[in-house]
């Protein structure tokens, strides 16, 4: 049993506890951890860098001979992977979002999707946590682009918390994983949830007049928040973490659907293609008559230096933000109807 | 080990009958990649018939040598060879090849036993197989993986970022080999884009790096079974791409649909399937 450089609690056993003796440790670091106190537990992990490991990763100082940097060559990354686990290595191939995604995109299709390959794509920067450094490290597209990849499997995890259970889930999922981290230190949740399960989203909060269906560090937290200011408002939210894209919930969306008067996706991504489009396409097949508001980056590039708040608050993604979208948007209740209802043009 | 030089004949033999079946599938009604199918026929037959360790039996033994065709456009090439060495029915292939719900695709299909990876979205076949070596030798098993990239397709960026890896990381169970048959799809690879350093590229790279006669089986068969001691080794394997079809002139074309007058005259000119 061992967790982190000083003498604590068990990252495996008691993740809770883990957490709370790190506060510091942003999602992507608490992967790191959790991937390497996996890798103890399970001998064909080995992890693959391309040269964004950032030094001092925890993978690499514990399992030295299974961690290799193997230099800036995202698409080799990805090829070299394929091939690991084709001799029954479980992979995880680290890199930002838009080189993991976008430069190696061909290679994450045929290699891992086509293959079916056991590896673990796994890419923090997602969204524009990047910040200041501009576009190039933005990744507003990936979500979109790997959702449509038959066979992938798309994770895009809350919180530390989260980010553990994923991490796990993902290792003993035999087959191709997209784990979507962010950058910077995000809020941990202090909300009651059950047990982690791959492709089944979770009710974070009961509500009957609003659904707000997020996931991911940014879009949990702004749908939480926004719920909270609802609530003053008179307005109860229902908050869906969908933090699998791919295979999505689609019972819980439509449970969401049916239990309320609006439908509102909150994610740091594209409104186009991420979580919104998902929503649109299951609700709308169905023929609900819902309508579904996609929070979200608002297709276009951030090309201005800005803090990673200042860039969400451009795109409306602020509590208050989504709040007041709701209240705009919120249908009235309908009144006990007196024969038929008839539509005013 | 059978000594090379009775087993040269036999392979000589093999080459011929892959080399009709390859022509056959040329017949078929959407045709093949014929050229650069017949350019490494007798670097697939000795690979699978002299050199690498594989059982038709178990196509995924663990024990078993990699083989990748990178250049998978040649799949007529690799699923005859395969054929040739009883990994599939000729027959079958011939009549399902490229046909409705048919494993034989146009490019090589990772659903056909005796193929690794899914392969002709060219410059990944040698990041897979460095990824192949890498596994094995951090298990330390014995296991050799040999890439077949073509001459054009070594104009993908991706295959010089591999060649950087497996010769950071010694991966001295890797053998590439580039079928040297000078064209691509539009034309001679030379006035496209020149790959006329390839050989000493490659030994820049890291690669313990040799020329073979592609077409030359005693030579391939030498040049297969070496190793690069601590460094990868490549081959550049100068080859035609009509080669052994004398019809063709050595100027096999990159894509053909014979008719069946073309495939008589071609099997004439190939010579009979001796036993």
């Amino acid at each position: 049993m061992s967790s982190a450089s000083r003498p604590g609690a068990d990252l495996a056993e008691t993740p809770e506890v883990w957490l709370r003796e790190h506060p510091e440790l942003a999602s992507r670091l608490v992967f790191r951890h959790a991937a390497a106190r996996f890798a103890e537990l399970d001998p064909r992990i080995v992890f693959l860098e391309a040269d964004l490991g950032g030094g001092a990763d925890p993978f690499e100082s514990r399992h030295p001979g299974r961690y290799f940097n193997l230099g800036i060559c995202e698409a080799t990354l990805v090829d070299v992977a394929c091939g690991m686990a084709r001799v029954g290595h479980v992979v995880i191939a680290h890199s930002f979002a838009p080189f993991g995604v976008m430069r190696a995109c061909e290679q994450v299709r045929l290699g891992m999707a086509y293959g079916r390959a056991n590896v673990k794509l796994v890419c923090d920067y997602g969204g524009v946590a990047g910040a200041f450094f501009g576009p190039t490290h933005h990744a507003v597209e990936d979500l979109a682009i790997l959702r449509a990849m038959p066979g992938m499997t798309v994770v895009s995890p809350m919180d530390g918390l989260e980010t553990v259970q994923a991490t796990r889930a993902m290792l003993q999922h035999d087959g191709p994983v997209y784990l979507r981290l962010g950058r910077n230190r995000v809020t941990r949740h202090d909300v009651p949830r059950g047990p982690f399960e791959l492709g089944r989203a979770q009710c974070l909060r009961e509500g009957e007049d609003v659904g707000l269906l997020a996931h991911g560090e940014v879009g949990v937290a702004v749908a939480l928040e926004s719920a909270r200011l609802l609530e003053a408002r008179g307005v109860s939210a229902r908050v869906l973490n969908v933090h699998t894209l791919k295979p999505l919930d689609e019972a819980a969306v439509l449970e969401t659907a049916e239990r309320t008067r609006l439908l509102v996706t909150v994610e740091e991504h594209n409104v186009l293609g991420g979580l919104g489009g998902a929503v649109c396409e299951t609700v709308g097949a169905v023929g609900l008559g819902r309508r579904v508001v996609r929070v979200g980056l608002q297709d276009r590039y951030d090309a201005t230096a800005g803090s990673h708040e200042s860039l969400l608050a451009g795109h409306g993604l602020e509590g208050a933000q989504v709040a007041e979208r709701v209240l705009s948007a919120l249908p009235r209740p309908r009144m006990a109807a007196v024969g038929p209802v008839t539509r005013r043009s | 080990m059978i000594p090379l030089s009775a087993n040269a004949s036999q392979l000589e033999r093999r080459a011929r009958r892959v080399r009709r079946l390859i022509l056959r599938l040329a017949a078929t009604p959407s045709g093949c990649h014929l050229g650069g199918s017949l350019s490494v026929v007798e670097l697939l037959v000795v690979l699978l018939g002299e050199v690498m360790r594989v059982d038709p039996r178990a196509p995924l033994s663990p024990a078993r040598d990699h083989l990748i065709l990178s250049k998978g456009h040649a799949a007529a090439g690799m699923y005859a060879a395969l054929a040739e060495f009883g990994f599939l029915d000729a027959e079958e292939l011939v009549r399902r090849y490229n046909a409705e719900g048919s494993p034989y695709t146009g490019h090589v299909n990772a659903a056909v036993p005796g193929v690794e990876f899914a392969t002709g979205s060219l410059g990944h076949g040698l990041g897979l197989g460095v990824g192949l070596t890498l596994g094995h030798q951090l298990k330390g098993e014995p296991n050799r993986t040999f890439v077949v990239c073509g001459d054009g397709e070594m104009g993908e960026g991706s295959n010089w970022e591999a060649l950087q890896v497996a010769a950071h990381h010694r991966l001295s169970a890797l053998t590439l080999v580039v079928d040297r048959n000078g064209g691509q799809n539009d034309g001679p690879t030379e006035s496209i884009l020149s790959q006329a350093a390839l050989a000493r590229r490659l030994e820049a790279f890291g690669f313990q790096t040799a020329e073979v006669d592609g077409h030359d089986l005693t030579a391939l068969s030498a040049a297969l079974r070496e190793s690069g001691g601590e460094r990868p080794r490549a081959l550049v394997a100068h080859t035609q791409k009509g080669a052994g079809v004398p019809m063709l002139r050595g100027k096999g074309p990159h894509y053909a649909v014979f008719s069946p007058e073309h495939l008589r005259r071609a099997l004439a000119s190939v010579g009979e399937e001796a036993s």
